[in-house]
């Protein structure tokens, strides 16, 4: 169980003046900006659940993962996992947390990674027994038996990255943080990550917090989604509410005859928007207002398709639209 | 628990042999400097005023032979960690998080490392060359008489010390380090901590040369116990009363050294900003 309350990061920065002139002057003079990366946010997550913590660049994602696992310090809130601050009690809590930035390895870069493996195993002391079940497991569903006896500066990065997460599972963390773990991976190791991870919170139970900016990623494993900007949340909830945010948008893409143009074309009501791109007519509308069912009789009789094809909005599209209205109403804010 | 820091011991053993070459280059450059250092002080005693027979500061020019000899060969097996880098380059590339999010305490791992080095610097160049100097010293008449059994009390008396040097001198490295985390360089840090050891522990100079009350201070400091006392123990300058003191005085050290230690890092973790990402 995660508990988070109020937690907030404020980072110091020197500013900095432009020039050799500006140096000398921030060599006897300093003054700071203060930037809050994470801005009072809460939040709980339950045993067992996978979260997508999703948001832009700089929004503040990896600041709260390494509070929560206990590398920075909150400025002002707190971070609890079972019950104890992990920045507080470092190493009782790291025995039961596993984490993997994308950015960055953990493994030894010299060593076989087999090596790896076994400090590991003597680090979070791993039975005999545990270590041999848990490296099938991981061998099975990572695949990376094949390379176990390689120094890790020699593996690829997809390699290296089945690595890292094999690495971060071996003791058997009751929670996983993934900063970016398909970050620069190819769609195969992406998928092969994925499988990892379902594989892992099916069979043991573990909680994990994920961040990406693969939206296939999370709509592959998380049922909850945690959207953050600029340090605050901006949603908090069930990852099929946040696809209705606005509505149960659909598309529906046409291939009709040569005559049939856009502008021309017979409107079926003012709830249907009707566009052109390449040849092609598209037609956006809510589910819930017009009947599916209505627009495709429409489609085929009014507008002569030949072929169609039906899609849902994307989750990727409904957390662009979100940002993009948040930084609108920043932009009126600054401007008032 | 301490099974956890096995790994770090052995790679502290095994690293130190990885760069045998590069430790094979510095004994060549000990060796040369160590011959500098004797013909400097012979010719500093040559040009005294009671000539060679004369006794500066309480040491005659074979016990100051004997000296130098001596801390050049304890300099070079006990202290060659590389805390101070290691945990300037953890700041730097932020990988000081890696260590950050396991469950062992980022002091241990190094203390285990060093004690790694230790270990093998000991058994690869501490037995052969110590065992060469202090027989050729020794029948050179360089050294008082090697009798048994109190040679063998100061033998192990010295062994003690070397270990606690060692310790003493990993804590120090480590404070420093620790200091990168404000600096965020640690250049002039190492710089500043090698500097201060040179001087303070009786490497370039025993400390029976300072003026009258800076030694008294100095004597007290845990430096001394660094260098200049483990030598003088096994040189059965010290009689056993004053060894036995020595090494508890560095064992004091390092118990408040490790403690001031552990307020700066948990304090100075406060300030970790990890850099990038």
């Amino acid at each position: 169980m995660i508990e988070v309350n109020e937690l907030s990061k404020v980072f110091r920065k020197p500013i900095r003046g432009n020039g050799l002139s500006g140096m000398v002057k921030t060599l006897f003079s300093r003054q700071y900006e203060e930037v809050r990366a994470v801005d009072g946010i809460s939040f709980t997550v339950p045993d067992g659940e996978i979260v997508g913590y999703i948001g832009a660049n700089g929004a503040g994602k990896s600041t709260t993962i390494k509070m929560m696992c206990g590398i920075l310090t909150p400025s002002s809130g707190s971070v609890r996992i079972d019950g104890i601050e992990p920045y507080r009690k470092r190493r009782q809590v790291a025995q039961h947390i596993g984490v993997v930035f994308g950015q960055k390895t953990q493994l030894w870069w010299d060593i076989p990674l087999i090596e790896s493996f076994k400090v590991l195993k003597e680090i979070y002391q791993v039975s005999d027994a545990d270590y041999k079940e848990r490296m099938d497991f991981l061998g099975e569903v990572l695949d990376v038996k094949r390379f176990l006896s390689q120094p890790v500066r020699t593996l690829s990065l997809g390699e290296r990255m089945r690595a890292d997460l094999a690495a971060s599972m071996l003791h058997n963390p009751r929670i996983l943080f993934l900063d970016e773990p398909t970050i620069g991976m190819d769609v195969l190791v992406k998928e092969k990550i994925r499988l990892a991870i379902h594989a892992l919170n099916k069979s043991y139970g573990t909680t994990v917090i994920l961040t990406t900016h693969d939206m296939t990623d999370i709509e592959d494993l998380c049922s909850r989604i945690i959207l953050l900007e600029k340090g605050a949340i901006l949603y908090d909830g069930p990852l099929s509410k946040l696809k209705n945010r606005f509505g149960n948008l659909k598309t529906l893409t046409l291939t009709v005859p040569a005559e049939i143009r856009a502008e021309t074309a017979p409107l079926l009501s003012p709830e249907v928007a009707l566009s052109e791109e390449d040849g092609r007519l598209i037609l956006r509308f809510d589910a819930d207002n017009v009947p599916l069912e209505q627009v495709i009789q429409y489609a085929f009789r009014d507008l002569r398709a030949m072929d169609m094809k039906l899609a849902e909005i994307s989750i990727g599209d409904v957390v662009k639209t979100i940002l993009a209205q948040q930084e609108a109403t920043d932009g009126q804010a600054v401007a008032q | 628990m301490l099974k956890k820091y096995k790994p770090f011991l052995r790679a502290g053993a095994i690293d130190t042999m990885a760069y045998r070459f590069n430790i094979l280059i510095w004994a060549g450059i000990t060796v040369c400097e160590v011959a500098c250092l004797v013909f400097l002080w012979l010719a500093v005693y040559r040009s005294s005023e009671g000539g060679m027979d004369a006794a500066i500061h309480g040491f005659s020019y074979r016990e100051m032979i004997a000296y130098v000899v001596l801390t050049t060969i304890f300099n070079f097996v006990t202290y060659n960690n590389d805390t101070v880098w290691n945990i300037n380059t953890d700041i730097k590339k932020g990988t000081v998080g890696n260590y950050l999010i396991k469950p062992i305490s980022y002091r241990g791992k190094f203390a285990a490392t060093s004690l790694g080095n230790l270990l093998t610097m000991t058994l690869m160049f501490g037995i052969p060359f110590y065992t060469a100097a202090l027989v050729t010293l020794g029948s050179l008449g360089f050294l008082p008489d090697l009798s048994f059994p109190t040679f063998f009390a100061h033998l192990g008396l010295f062994l003690l010390a070397g270990l606690c040097a060692s310790l003493l001198n990993d804590t120090i490295s480590y404070i420093f380090g620790v200091l990168c985390f404000y600096t965020s360089s640690g250049w002039g840090l190492n710089s500043l901590k090698v500097t201060l050891i040179s001087f303070l522990s009786g490497t370039l100079l025993p400390l029976a040369f300072f003026p009258a009350g800076l030694r008294e201070i100095v004597n007290r400091l845990p430096f001394a116990g660094m260098s200049q006392n483990p030598i003088l123990i096994l040189m059965m300058k010290y009689d056993l009363a004053q060894s036995i003191r020595c090494v508890a005085l560095t064992a004091a050290w390092i118990v408040v050294l490790e403690l001031f230690a552990k307020l700066l890092f948990s304090h100075a973790v406060r300030k970790v900003t990890v850099q990038g990402g």
